[in-house]
């Protein structure tokens, strides 16, 4: 039998099983992030929460109140939480757990992570396994510009002929470290094997083993920056339609005259400005009183394949006259992304209507986990002559909890206008909702008291 | 044929010579069929089977907590010369099927050898591992004697069986033992974190073998 044919067959058969590996791991990381969503849902609920009351008298998970005799709770080892009795799962023989701990700990199960880090006493991870997306796509693109034995694109990989066979593993993103090892100690096995090796291929091979880490980085950040690259064509062409009129929108912030900056609302300059005291437009109050009537029907989903959140703009119904005293309305509704000024876009302006139907899909493009404590502010303007905005209302919607896979979360639903959800503080404070665990200690000898 | 629908991955991995039974066990137990031909396996390959794992208490009475569990089943290749792409995998197994041959005398010899790549390949130096004695129902042909074996498994600290992919005699019984051994691992492993590291330190060795001792080096 031909040695060479049976080791290409080989070779065949071998990433035959590693592509089926993929899927199957490919599959398991889908159910893994669902899993710690959901942990990251529970915590959050569970949180103790600077807007109410820290106190050691609560049950730290649903916050009610501890007796001091009865019910006083007791701490959880874990989190060292004091947590009440009902919010205990028996874990082991006599042990127990928080509900948020024990919820983690069970995580820690299901997704392996238990094995993975037993793994990495032994075998200690390289540091980029822990990395963040953001700096790893940077360090491979750097990486990428100066490694000039790998092309840019990916078909001269094929000069690698046993890699080239690992189409699918190629574009595999997550790469794992086994992964890596593997076929490092494929590509040495197989060194070692066929000894009828045309030099090229060997400097190949050896360029591949030397450059280990950077090579296959390369090959992640291909596919990576190829990703990237198509979401910049998304956003390439998209972008001037969703900021047709972007200059507007920009003068709404600085706009000249106190209507609209009045009618922009607080959280501009709050967001502009912080929550300096000195903002104008706070002190203001609403300049046009428009009373805010009628709805928006809005339906969200979350497309996995292209990382999009797609909000669609159904229609409104029953709006003010932006132009009371002309009775007219033109109006459109902007979409923002709460917290931060990213995600900015907005519906095409219908003239003459107070029940105008746009039906426009609005894409936003945002990592599914991203979406973890975002806002959609939805809001509805009429647009007047001279450019000016009249506030019609806005909607407010929570995304953290927001069921995607929900068949019923993604239908229309009317969400009825409200006035600019305003916090005492001027807006600034809402805009930026966060926690923040402050501790102040007191130390009388830098204080020189 | 996968979802994402069970609750635990398990990676398990077969190995042992060349022609022990590896391939024909795990297709005894994925599919429950015999298939008496050899066929050498290429590098590596891999059956998958869901199966629902009871949980149970220290003490071994059920709590009747059941969970979905998706078993990969790695299947190596016996042969040597594919010894370094198999080794590449032990490290991604979380528990070890250390298969021999009853028949042959040799292969159960060479399980000492496996044993000690197992402690330099595998996720941790002590593993959790049954020993396996395959073609069982070969009686005439038997060359590696019951008391022999597990004695050795004694040393190692690990449970032994003998099994018979032809007739499926132990096959279940083997996996779903070594799936216990995982599952308890695990708890061991979250819950007593940076317990026992006097214990882990590489202090405590496959080939030292101390028997029954306390497993987790965690």
């Amino acid at each position: 039998m031909d040695l060479g044919l049976l080791q290409a067959l080989e070779r065949e058969r071998v990433l035959e099983v590693l592509r089926r590996d993929k899927q199957l791991r490919t599959i398991e990381e889908d159910r893994i992030r669902r899993m710690k969503y959901e942990l990251q849902e529970l915590r959050r609920r569970g949180a103790k929460s600077f807007a109410r009351q820290y106190g050691e008298r609560t049950c730290a998970r649903c916050q009610r109140p501890l007796g001091k005799f009865w019910n006083s709770g007791a701490v959880c080892h874990s989190c060292s939480h004091r947590i009440c009795s009902k919010c205990r799962v028996g874990v082991g023989a006599a042990g127990w757990k928080c509900t948020v701990c024990h919820a983690y700990r069970e995580v820690k199960f299901k997704s392996g992570d238990w094995f993975l880090e037993e793994k990495a006493k032994k075998f200690p991870v390289t540091t980029d396994k822990y990395e963040m997306v953001g700096d790893r796509l940077l360090k491979t693109y750097h990486v990428l510009s100066h490694i000039s034995v790998v092309p840019p694109t990916p078909p001269p990989h094929l000069d690698y002929q046993f890699l080239s066979r690992s189409g699918d593993l190629k574009n595999s993103k997550p790469f794992t470290k086994s992964m890596e090892d593997l076929m490092v100690s494929f590509t040495s096995h197989i060194k070692k094997i066929s000894t009828s090796q045309n030099d090229v291929r060997g400097d190949l091979l050896r360029v591949n083993n030397s450059r280990r880490g950077s090579c296959y980085s390369t090959q992640k950040s291909l596919s990576e920056t190829d990703i990237n690259k198509s979401s910049n064509l998304f956003k390439g062409p998209s972008l001037p339609n969703l900021f047709k009129k972007s200059k507007d929108s920009d003068q709404e912030g600085s706009s000249t005259g106190a209507e609209e900056e009045t009618s922009c609302g607080s959280e501009y300059s709050g967001g502009k400005r912080g929550s300096s005291s000195s903002s104008i437009s706070t002190d203001c109050g609403p300049f046009e009183s428009i009373s805010i009537t009628g709805e928006l029907e809005l339906a969200l989903a979350y497309n996995t394949n292209t990382s999009c959140l797609e909000i669609t703009v159904g229609a409104c119904r029953n709006l003010n006259y932006g132009d009371t005293r002309r009775k007219k309305c033109h109006p459109c509704v902007k979409l923002y992304m709460l917290p931060g000024k990213s995600g900015k876009m907005k519906t095409t302006v219908k003239k003459n209507t107070t029940d105008p139907v746009y039906n426009e899909v609005l894409k936003y493009h945002v990592e599914r986990h991203l979406l973890f404590g975002k806002r959609l502010r939805a809001t509805v303007w009429h647009s007047g002559t001279l450019k000016r905005k009249v506030f019609l209302g806005e909607v407010l919607v929570p995304l953290d909890g927001w069921r995607f896979k929900d068949k019923d979360s993604q239908r229309f639903n009317w969400y009825p206008l409200c006035q600019k959800a305003e916090s005492p503080e001027g807006g600034a404070v809402e805009q930026d909702g966060g926690e923040l665990l402050v501790r102040v200690k007191l130390s009388s000898n830098n204080q020189g008291v | 044929m996968t979802d994402g629908d069970y609750d635990y991955l398990i990676k398990l991995l077969a190995l042992g010579d060349s022609g022990v039974g590896k391939t024909t066990f795990l297709y005894r137990y994925t599919d429950n069929k015999f298939n008496p031909k050899f066929i050498t396996t290429v590098g590596i390959d891999f059956r998958e089977k869901r199966v629902v794992y009871t949980a149970s208490n220290p003490n071994g009475a059920t709590t009747g907590k059941t969970f979905k569990v998706h078993l990969q089943l790695w299947d190596t290749a016996g042969q040597e010369r594919f010894r370094s792409l198999t080794t590449a995998f032990f490290r991604d197994a979380m528990g070890f099927l250390l298969m021999f041959d009853l028949t042959s005398q040799q292969s159960f010899l060479n399980v000492r050898n496996w044993m000690s790549q197992l402690q330099a390949n595998a996720y941790c130096e002590n593993p959790d591992i049954v020993l396996i004695g395959n073609k069982a129902d070969l009686a005439d042909q038997r060359e590696v004697q019951e008391k022999q074996a597990k004695e050795l498994a004694d040393k190692y600290g690990i449970p032994y069986f003998e099994t018979s992919a032809a007739t499926g005699a132990e096959v279940d019984k083997a996996v779903l033992t070594l799936l216990d051994l995982v599952m308890k691992r695990m708890e061991q492993c979250v819950d007593k974190p940076p317990a026992e590291p006097a214990n882990g330190n590489g202090a405590t060795k496959l080939a030292d073998a101390q028997p029954n001792e306390k497993k987790c080096a965690c």
